[in-house]
């Protein structure tokens, strides 16, 4: 009790500092007493006051007493301290100015990556207690995945595999499936004239909201009845969907909506904030039942038991161990299997022991981007905390030519009885503060910068949902931010405060200029060679990036990508039915080829480097069944007639898919070099034939063409191409046990590719015109030029070398300045010694060597220091670089010789003013 | 030396509390004349050691300080016992005397009367 009421008294005191003179009207009335008194006993007046004087003890040490028992002195202290250094800030502008900049833009950089990286590696979903949530699967695979097996482990699952794993795992409060990959609605409220819009949408399971304990925003959100075959068809729509487009009308739920041309009742409003089971960039504003793919979807993978298409996240009970869910889960999985044991190939049977499944947190839900995003943003992070070091560096060492300034100031006060650990204090205040500046003016480059690189790489699509990224900084990212600035701030203060220290009073106050100056040579001089080494390191690091960015621009993707124009369609979305599909692509392509300037059109499931991409196991006519571990794949693209030659791939034998090619015809398919050379080697390969079906369906397809090896897809650009193959858009795959044409979804082709007569130009509003004259409820997604779709692949790669040859190019500056003033500072520090020489006869070139050859060491000390480093960055870099020499000799020599360049001509400068000193002023200057 | 003043800033406190309980309200030259003059030169504490405790002393609420006239006409800071400072004194007092006592008992103790 007693010392609160103390406590709050001090803290009270310390907005009061007029008290302090309480204590010097107390202690002059009380020397007034004892004079007086003195005076009484005989004392003469002056000897009186002494002798009162004297007996009153040390006054400063009663008045310090005095005051620290006032308050509380750690505040007053760093009150005071806070006060000094804000005035000494003030007094040197241009210090402070430049050391708050470059503290803004590293920690600004640091700040905004790691906005990034929380966002995608470690934020949570927005739904209730993420932390009970597991997920199937160590690592996301898309989007679907066919058989018996999977590779490592089974991470993605049927319905039916759903509903076993469901019903027979113990542990599971609920346990939701949804689609792996997305779905596209075109949606449109029913009884309006508006054409359909496509919006991102997503099947879920009826148990879905509620394994995730989030509530309805408005109506209700879908419930496991809503999930059964004959349900009434019911969605629920996105907050962002309804507020933006419907401006939150009430009037929406219980509405009806037209879903790919199905009329489906609008029951509620997902939660604002909800985005979904993963973070993507788009999120989905439809959520629609399982059970109601086959109503909205014609070719759908619902009751297909051996299509996994389905990703599971489920919700633990509490006070149970999710290792004992797992067990239980992969005892169900195995019995799964094992009731298909006659439906699986004799590799299904043989890789059966080694099917498992694993459970992970799933908090933060699907981490698709985390696996796609992590390994650039670990660079970026790094290249940012590499800046940052440098940016310390730097500040320590303008800290450490102030701190040389100041140096007499400081003998004085330690001559005055400072304490050391005082002076300590003050300047490590002054750094904080800088610091602490620079964390806030740092924070403001952080969300300008992070809002930059978002739009950048997740650009938004006018009318869909924007990366649920938020580049205003949340509390993990402040405090993020201010531990950054306070270790940096330690970071570039201990050393400087460290040595203020270290002065001898009586040698500074006699003024010797060598004092301090001897001893803070070494750490600057360090600091410098710190700074080449990772600049170098930086630069190298830039390079490789950029030689790998030019290497993927220049890449021969064996087609044309000048003059061609891609249209994104979706016939699903207005309700095509698969047999009116052929009609509908045959009148597009007409319709298109009357547009004047038009020379080609051809529509394809996937055009190249789309992203998409759709592959199966090949079996090769006269060929031994693949073994397990054979790679037998190939990726498909289905095509219709015209689709090579508007791409511009050009045949090397044989046809090209033609009008010939019909659903009565046999199947045909054109092969790229690279599968005739693996499935047929040293053969003709026209006429061979080969199937998709697994062992017995070798004679399937019939090789009619080989076109010229290209990139349709958009990953091992690195390696040769891989093989292909193209399927006619007429023909459809028979069932290998019925013989009935099946339905897949490839039969729903996305990209129109139109290539233009040179010199023409086809605008997007001609093409809009000629797709509406065939329907006008076709949704149109988006037209954009093919080469357009390949840069816009490369975006990541060249945004992470822009923004890493940016930093280098930062770190090469303060490490310029750095050499610049330590240079500078010695050749000051040699006036004399340089006047005496010179007045010994030594001429201007051997001043200037002496001055110059200390920087030419220090720069030569930081390159030999960070040659290995460049040289580990390379396999660090690793996949990034796309194939490219990570140990590029050329890249790593034009960095060392930036570097070297730079820093003669920053050492230079200094070395040429010394140099030209004359003597007489050199020898008098001290 | 140290645990020298700490034993003295104890008592210290005390015998400002009890000159306060004596004398009624006083300034410090007036405290510290009257703890020098009942310790002789057994205390030859720095008068101004005094002026941080009687801060202390208020601080915690045993006594309270205002400006008043001294006999001189000077504007001195007359420092007063509070209710909270002559219960503390009340205490403190009866604590020094027990310890006293035993210290005392203990040092006059031969070695027959532990037997």
């Amino acid at each position: 009790m007693k010392s609160l009421r103390r406590f709050l008294r001090r803290a009270f005191a310390l907005s009061r500092s007029r008290e302090e003179d309480r204590l010097s009207r107390e202690i002059e009335d009380h020397l007034g007493h004892q004079t007086a008194e003195n005076i009484r006993s005989g004392m003469s007046p002056e000897e009186a006051r002494r002798q009162a004087i004297l007996k009153f003890g040390a006054i400063e040490a009663t008045r310090e007493a005095w005051r620290d028992q006032r308050s509380l002195p750690f505040f007053e202290t760093l009150l005071s301290d806070t006060r000094l250094a804000l005035r000494r800030l003030r007094n040197a502008p241009a210090f402070t100015f430049t050391a708050i900049l470059t503290l803004a833009l590293a920690i600004g950089a640091t700040t905004a990556i790691f906005t990034l990286v929380y966002a995608v590696a470690l934020k949570s979903l927005a739904v209730a207690n993420p932390d009970q949530l597991l997920r199937l699967g160590k690592e996301s695979r898309c989007c679907y995945w066919g058989g018996y097996s999977q590779a490592g482990e089974f991470s993605i699952v049927s319905y039916d595999l759903y509903k076993y794993l469901r019903d027979h795992t113990h542990g599971f409060s609920e346990l939701a499936a949804f689609q792996a990959g997305g779905s596209g609605f075109g949606a449109r409220r029913s009884g309006t004239s508006d054409p359909a819009h496509p919006y991102p949408g997503e099947f879920v399971s009826g148990n879905y909201f509620r394994m995730f304990g989030v509530n309805a925003y408005a109506g209700r959100l879908l419930v496991p009845s809503d999930d059964q075959p004959h349900s009434a068809p019911v969605a629920v729509m996105s907050y962002r969907l309804w507020q933006e487009r419907y401006g939150s009308d009430p009037s929406v739920i219980g509405s009806i909506f037209d879903l790919n041309n199905k009329p489906v009742a609008i029951v509620g409003i997902a939660p604002p904030g909800f985005f979904g089971d993963k973070l993507r960039d788009a999120s989905p504003d439809f959520f629609v039942p399982l059970n109601q793919a086959p109503y909205l979807e014609p070719a759908n993978s619902l009751n297909e038991i051996s299509t996994h298409w389905l990703d599971l996240i489920g919700r633990i009970q509490p006070g149970i161990r999710s290792q004992s869910v797992e067990a239980s889960m992969r005892v169900a999985l195995k019995q799964w299997l094992r009731s298909h044991w006659s439906e699986m190939t004799a590799n299904e049977r043989t890789e059966f022991d080694h099917q498992t499944l694993f459970l992970m947190p799933g908090g933060s839900g699907i981490t698709s981007m985390r696996d796609q995003y992590n390994h650039w943003l670990e660079i970026l992070m790094l290249v940012t905390a590499l800046v940052l070091l440098i940016a310390c560096a730097n500040i320590a060492n303008l800290l450490l030519v102030r701190a040389i300034q100041h140096r007499r100031q400081i003998s004085l006060s330690m001559a005055l009885g400072a304490r050391p650990a005082r002076l300590v204090r003050q300047t490590l205040t002054e750094s904080l503060l800088l610091a602490i500046s620079g964390g806030i003016a740092g924070l403001v480059v952080a969300f300008f910068s992070t809002h930059l690189i978002l739009q950048f790489v997740f650009p938004r699509i006018p009318g869909l949902a924007a990366i649920p990224i938020d580049a205003s900084p949340s509390l993990p990212v402040l405090l993020f931010a201010f531990g950054v600035s306070m270790l940096t701030g330690i970071g570039f203060g201990i050393v400087p405060a460290w040595l203020a220290t270290r002065i001898d009073p009586i040698e500074a106050l006699r003024g010797a200029n060598r004092a301090i100056g001897d001893r803070a040579t070494l750490p600057r001089q360090s600091l410098v060679v710190f700074q080449a080494a990772l600049s170098l390191v930086l630069l190298s690091a830039s390079g490789l990036l950029f030689a790998a960015l030019h290497h993927l621009e220049h890449l021969d993707l064996g087609f044309d990508a000048d003059r061609r124009t891609v249209v994104n369609i979706d016939a699903k979305l207005a309700g095509y039915q698969p047999d009116q599909l052929t009609r509908l692509y045959r009148r597009i392509r007409e319709s298109l080829a009357s547009v004047p300037g038009v020379a080609a059109v051809g529509i394809g499931d996937y055009s190249p480097m789309n992203g998409n991409n759709w592959s199966s196991a090949i079996a090769a006519e006269g060929r031994p069944a693949p073994g397990p571990n054979d790679n037998s794949f190939a990726s498909v693209d289905r095509v219709t007639p015209g689709f090579l030659e508007a791409i511009g791939n050009p045949i090397v034998s044989g046809r090209s898919i033609s009008e010939r090619d019909t659903d009565s015809s046999p199947l045909a398919a054109v092969v790229n070099q690279a599968f005739a050379a693996q499935f047929f080697p040293h053969q003709n390969a026209i006429g061979r034939h080969f199937g998709i079906h697994g062992p017995g369906s070798e004679h399937e397809y019939e090789i009619v063409g080989i076109a010229r090896n290209a990139r349709y897809v958009t990953y091992g650009l690195d390696r040769p191409v891989a093989p292909f193959y193209f399927r006619p858009e007429a023909q459809h795959d028979r069932d290998p046990q019925t013989g009935f044409p099946e339905v897949d979804p490839t039969h729903y082709l996305h990209d129109i590719v139109i290539t233009s007569q040179p010199g023409a130009h086809v605008s997007e509003t001609q093409i809009r015109k000629a797709l509406a004259k065939v329907d006008p409820n076709l949704p149109v997604i988006a037209v954009f030029s093919l080469s357009y779709q390949i840069s816009s692949h490369f975006r990541q790669q060249r945004l992470i070398a822009r923004l890493t040859s940016f930093f280098g190019l930062l770190s090469l500056a303060l490490c310029c300045i750095g050499l610049y003033g330590v240079t500078a500072y010695n050749a000051t520090q040699r006036t004399a010694e340089i006047g005496i020489r010179m007045a010994l006869g030594a001429d201007r070139a051997e001043i200037l060597q002496l001055v110059f050859r200390g920087a030419v060491l220090l720069v030569g000390l930081g390159l030999l220091a960070g040659l290995p480093l460049a040289w580990a960055s390379g396999s660090f870099l690793g996949k990034q670089l796309y194939g490219t020499d990570p140990h590029n000799l050329w890249v790593i020599s034009i960095a060392v010789a930036a570097l070297s360049l730079s820093a003669a001509i920053a050492a230079l400068l200094p070395a040429l003013r010394a140099s030209s000193i004359s003597p007489l002023d050199a020898l008098r200057s001290e | 030396m140290k645990d020298k003043t700490d034993v003295l800033q104890g008592t210290l406190a005390l015998m400002v509390l009890k000159t306060l309980d004596v004398l009624g309200p006083l300034h410090g030259y007036g405290i510290a004349r009257r703890i020098e003059q009942i310790s002789g030169d057994l205390l030859s504490v720095n008068q101004g050691t005094l002026y941080p405790l009687l801060l202390k002393l208020e601080q915690e609420g045993s006594i309270a300080s205002e400006w008043g006239a001294s006999e001189n006409n000077r504007k001195a800071r007359f420092y007063s016992l509070t209710r909270a400072g002559r219960k503390q004194l009340h205490a403190e007092t009866q604590g020094w005397q027990q310890t006293a006592s035993i210290i005392d008992r203990f040092l006059t103790a031969k070695a027959g009367d532990f037997s």
